[in-house]
């Protein structure tokens, strides 16, 4: 069995407790708005290209087998509609300017990655992050190779926006430590104006891995003019479930906006940041869930 | 805490901050506010120097050298001050040296091996080893002086005289040698009298606690923590500054060092928390004040025989003041095991995290297994000293020099060159066969460590032959008269007194050479993209349109740091072959050679004087430094870095082994943040680790900070075992850390 990956990072320490190594799988069910992730959010392999960082090596037009990199008076020219998204130029590339989204892996090549950083795990109290893009849409091999990991004694966890078949969270559900669920918005509509697609399953989903009373992590990213109206419907929301949880809300920020380009997609990321009052103040309503 | 008044007087003590000033130089600074009455001038010392030397032409040189001092302390100026708890002095600038020191070195350049002095100079001007006599890098025994006083340190040295007596054991050198002791402390006991009396004269509010703690000092050991702090303060200002012996250690663990004091002082009522925390504002601010380049060290903290940790209620104290003084000097190491109290990690991240503070992190076991590893039993080990930057040894019983800064670069250099050095146009290192003849990677690997081997054994000669005259150029009475060993044998600590007479030879910009062998292997043998020769003139021309290679070679993942298997087997294999030409060879003073992973400021000096090399590093670059990767190449983080770094087995660095690690800021925010860096240090720690510190920082900071210097006046980072300013560093040096921080963002 293979899957998707966008990318791997190491000594990642904002996806759960402690030092961890997080694995991004490409391809989501929805289209947030404010995605900082969007080379995940196509499910085919994708090449992203940063103009900026080209220093017209020509080492791309050598390697590339389909032709859709050329050198013209205008510099380097990347035509996406030839690219056969093999990875070939990424590794060519001198300046960095190439990068690939969306190598195929299977568990045994993904295994020793993630085990790379075992020893501070223990320490810092860490362990391996399965999120992408939607890691519940490769479901059987999330369960496959995050049995492989318990087997190895490594905290888990899935970073998932909830928008998958409840069997999908089944098929996880033994091997998994703790639930990073992300809540965008309760009111429907708000949800599809901003991720696409509504949030019933997502909730219904909440619910249920709340109710075998795993341990959930909820996550919130907070975007001025599109869900900030939400937070205290998501904090009433939250107070019904049956554990407490914890929650983190997550700032908005449009560091991202390079990658859109890069892979030739509309940007479609807000303009307004939050302030730190705004966070402060949507941090309280939930200090006491 | 100090006052602002008293603060602002103290860091004009030593000399005027906003005037030039060479923080490299020991011939910096004077005191200020002194009584003039009370003594000489410079000018007028030094003649009366000279005088002196004439009239003792021929005494043994510990007796001459301890006249010249004791002259020097009888008619050093004085000052106490309303703004200061601790006394002053005014000639702080090793002015005894002048005629003796510098006279008996000159001599004894006479007196040694003409070959090695040439050779040494060569090394010294190629920048393949930076090699000089080191005659003053020591801890004195803390304990002995605490418990004794100036007082009972010269009556336990006058018992051991009798017993030498009384043994049949005097010679006459072993005479000499406690004349030294006896005139030496006595002329420091006589000048304490003599502050003590001005300091009955004066009216202002602290005279008569001052005036209180001289006369105890005057008369016998401390005995109560402010006393303690002017006691180690007089020790380490004479000793550093009229005699000239480095004390590179403030107490022997000086929160251990003090605490008897502190809780006896609290249980009596004699002070408050407030008080303690007060003395010592003012006990850190001379540090800040004197404020040389390398910093003065003390270190925290340790676990005792029967495993619980040294650190007590006075460590968190000293952390929280040094703090809220937002001073990078004095510097911090502490001793980090698994006992370690999370209340002290905690405050040390934080405030390494908030604001680069002066700390190193050092890890216990592997220092004990390294201070062993040269013949050290479990008990001395685990009492070891810290010592300068990271660097360890037995308390009371062990003198350890440097003795070469060995360019393990300049070995990859000298394959290319037949040893020729184009640089000083001379035949410096070793002839290993031109470029040409070489038609494997093994053949290459093998010229370099032949070119290695040769720089670490001349290096050994260069010591060995120097270090004959150690005690000669600069008998250490003050030091030795507090080492019990050096008076059972009757002999100066720097002529063989101590149990452990050992030399440090260190590993210098190892990275770099780790990273350019990998690139001759795969781009010459394995890739053949280049022919070695051709290689030979791309270095010459310092890779002038050879860019595009240049970056190709830069992108390999073929370097050290990144826990990549190929690279760090080469690495440990280097890092053994070091280690094992280095460790317990047998020196000239009869102790042993110590293999020590710490560049200094080699990295800057020597890569000033580095050709270009192999790994696309252009010539005058800096070097790796430490155990650290090279600039930027740790492409993998700091998990992979930490594997790297520990496969070489820093326990074999009998000296010391240190890693340094650039951080982003937003890793280590908040609660989550400080477990990442506990993680780190563990793991670290775990893995057989020695010291680690660390930068953090992100570029728009330190971009910011390049343009715009005066709004970052404290901005403070992490150098090699040192902290430094910012904008005291070069445009160079700053590029540098720009360019590490890019790697972590």
């Amino acid at each position: 069995m293979k899957a998707l990956i966008s990318d791997i990072k190491r000594f990642a320490v904002h996806d759960g407790d402690g030092i961890r190594t997080t694995v991004f799988f490409k391809g989501c069910p929805l289209k947030c708005v404010w995605c900082h992730n969007p080379e995940s959010i196509d499910f085919k392999p994708q090449v992203a290209y940063y103009e900026n960082k080209c220093i017209d090596c020509g080492e791309c037009v050598s390697v590339c087998p389909s032709g859709a990199h050329k050198f013209t008076q205008e510099g380097h020219i990347f035509e996406r509609d030839l690219c056969v998204a093999c990875g070939k130029c990424e590794k060519a590339c001198l300046g960095e300017a190439l990068k690939f989204y969306g190598k195929e892996m299977t568990v045994d090549e993904l295994l020793p990655l993630l085990l790379e950083d075992k020893d501070f795990y223990k320490t810092s109290g860490g362990g391996v992050t399965l999120s992408g893009g939607e890691c519940l849409m490769q479901a059987d091999f999330c369960a496959e190779l995050l049995q492989m990991l318990k087997k190895e004694g490594i905290n888990t966890a899935v970073d998932t926006c909830g928008y998958v078949p409840k069997e999908s969270i089944d098929k996880v559900l033994p091997y998994t430590d703790t639930f990073l669920y992300d809540i965008k918005a309760i009111d429907e509509n708000v949800h599809i104006k901003c991720t696409g697609k509504s949030n019933r399953l997502i909730l219904e989903n909440i619910k249920y891995i709340d109710s075998l009373d795993k341990s959930i992590e909820v996550r919130i990213p907070y975007v001025p003019n599109y869900n900030d109206n939400q937070i205290k419907q998501i904090a009433d929301f939250l107070k019904g479930l049956k554990n407490s949880i914890k929650v983190r809300v997550l700032p908005y920020h449009n560091y991202a906006g390079s990658k859109y380009e890069a892979l030739d997609m509309e940007n479609s990321l807000p303009v307004r940041l939050p302030d730190g009052e705004e966070i402060k103040n949507a941090e309280k309503l939930f200090t006491l869930i | 805490m100090i006052n602002s008044a008293d603060r602002y007087f103290i860091e004009r003590k030593y000399h005027d901050p906003e005037k030039e000033f060479d923080a490299f130089s020991r011939m910096a600074y004077h005191g200020t506010g002194y009584i003039k009455e009370s003594g000489l001038c410079d000018k007028e010392l030094l003649k009366g120097l000279e005088q002196l030397s004439r009239e003792n032409e021929g005494l043994p040189h510990p007796i001459a050298r301890a006249k010249a001092i004791k002259y020097v302390l009888e008619n050093q100026r004085l000052y106490i001050n309303e703004h200061d708890y601790f006394v002053g002095l005014y000639s702080l600038n090793r002015l005894a040296n002048e005629s003796t020191f510098k006279k008996w070195e000159k001599e004894s350049h006479t007196l040694r091996n003409p070959e090695t002095m040439e050779c040494s100079n060569d090394f010294n001007n190629s920048g393949a080893v930076t090699i000089r006599t080191d005659y003053d890098h020591v801890v004195p025994d803390w304990k002995s002086l605490m418990e004794l006083g100036f007082v009972g340190i010269r009556e336990r040295a006058r018992e051991y005289r009798k017993m030498h007596s009384e043994n049949k054991t005097m010679t006459k050198e072993t005479e000499a040698f406690f004349d030294g002791i006896e005139i030496q402390y006595t002329a420091i006991i006589d000048l304490i009298d003599r502050m003590y009396r001005t300091a009955c004269e004066l009216t202002f509010e602290k005279a008569p606690q001052i005036a209180e703690c001289l006369k105890n000092l005057r008369d016998g050991h401390p005995t109560c923590f402010y006393e303690a702090l002017q006691f180690i303060y007089i020790f380490f200002i004479i000793s550093e500054s009229i005699d000239s012996y480095q004390v590179r250690s403030l107490g022997n663990g000086l929160d251990n060092t003090l605490y008897g004091f502190y809780k006896n002082d609290l249980e009596s009522g004699k002070c408050t928390k407030e008080d303690i925390r007060n003395y010592l504002s003012y006990f850190f601010m001379q540090w800040s004040a004197i404020g040389n380049y390398w910093g003065q060290p003390f270190y925290m903290g340790g676990t005792d025989l029967n495993s619980n940790t040294k650190y007590n209620e006075l460590s968190y104290e000293i952390l929280d003041v040094y703090d809220e003084l937002e001073i990078y000097n004095p510097k911090i190491q502490l001793k980090i095991n698994k006992n370690t109290p999370d209340k002290i990690l905690n405050k040390a991240f934080d405030m390494v995290r908030r604001k680069n503070a002066s700390i190193v992190f050092c890890c216990e076991p592997a220092m004990i297994k390294a201070i062993m590893g040269y013949g050290a039993t479990y008990e001395e080990a685990i009492n070891y000293d810290i010592r300068g930057c990271y660097e360890t040894g037995v308390r009371a019983n062990e003198v350890c020099s440097s003795s070469g800064y060995v360019n393990v670069a300049k070995a990859v250099e000298f394959v290319f060159t037949n040893g020729y050095d184009y640089g000083i146009k001379k035949q410096v290192g070793v002839k290993t066969g031109e470029i040409l003849e070489i038609k494997t990677f093994e053949d290459f690997y093998f010229a370099f460590l032949k070119q290695w081997e040769y720089l670490i054994e001349q290096s050994m000669k260069i010591t060995n032959d120097a270090e004959r005259f150690l005690a000669f150029v600069n008998p250490s009475s003050m030091y030795s008269a507090t080492i019990e060993t050096s008076l059972k044998n009757g002999k100066d600590g720097y002529a063989g007194g101590v149990k452990f007479n050992n030399n440090a030879m260190l590993n210098c910009g190892f990275a770099s050479a780790v990273d350019s062998l990998m690139a001759v292997k795969e781009f010459v043998f394995d890739k053949k993209e280049i022919t070695l020769s051709e290689l030979a003139k791309v270095l010459e021309v310092n890779w002038k349109g050879y860019e595009k290679l240049q970056i190709k070679i830069k992108k390999s993942p073929l370097k050290y740091g990144n826990n990549d298997a190929v690279a760090d087997t080469y690495a440990s294999a280097m890092s053994s072959y070091f280690a094992n030409k280095v460790n317990n060879v047998p020196n000239g003073r009869g102790g042993v050679y110590k293999a020590i992973f710490h560049s200094a400021r080699a990295f800057i000096n020597q890569g000033e004087k580095t050709g270009a090399l192999p790994d696309g590093r252009l010539k005058g670059e800096e070097l790796s430094k430490n155990a650290s990767p090279v600039v930027s190449m740790d492409k993998k983080g700091v998990t992979a870095l930490v594997e790297s770094a520990t496969k070489l087995i820093p326990s074999d660095y009998h000296e010391s082994f240190c890693v340094d690690v650039m951080l982003h800021p937003s890793a280590v925010e908040g609660e989550d943040g400080l477990n990442v860096l506990k993680g780190v240090l563990m793991t670290y720690l775990n893995k057989g680790g020695q010291s680690i510190q660390f930068n953090i920082f992100n570029t728009d900071t330190l971009r910011d900070a390049q343009k715009n210097p005066e709004k970052y006046q404290n901005l403070q980072v992490r150098v090699c075992g040192w902290n430094t300013l910012w904008n005291n560093m070069s445009k160079k040096e700053q590029d540098a850390y720009i360019l590490r921080a890019e790697n972590v963002e």
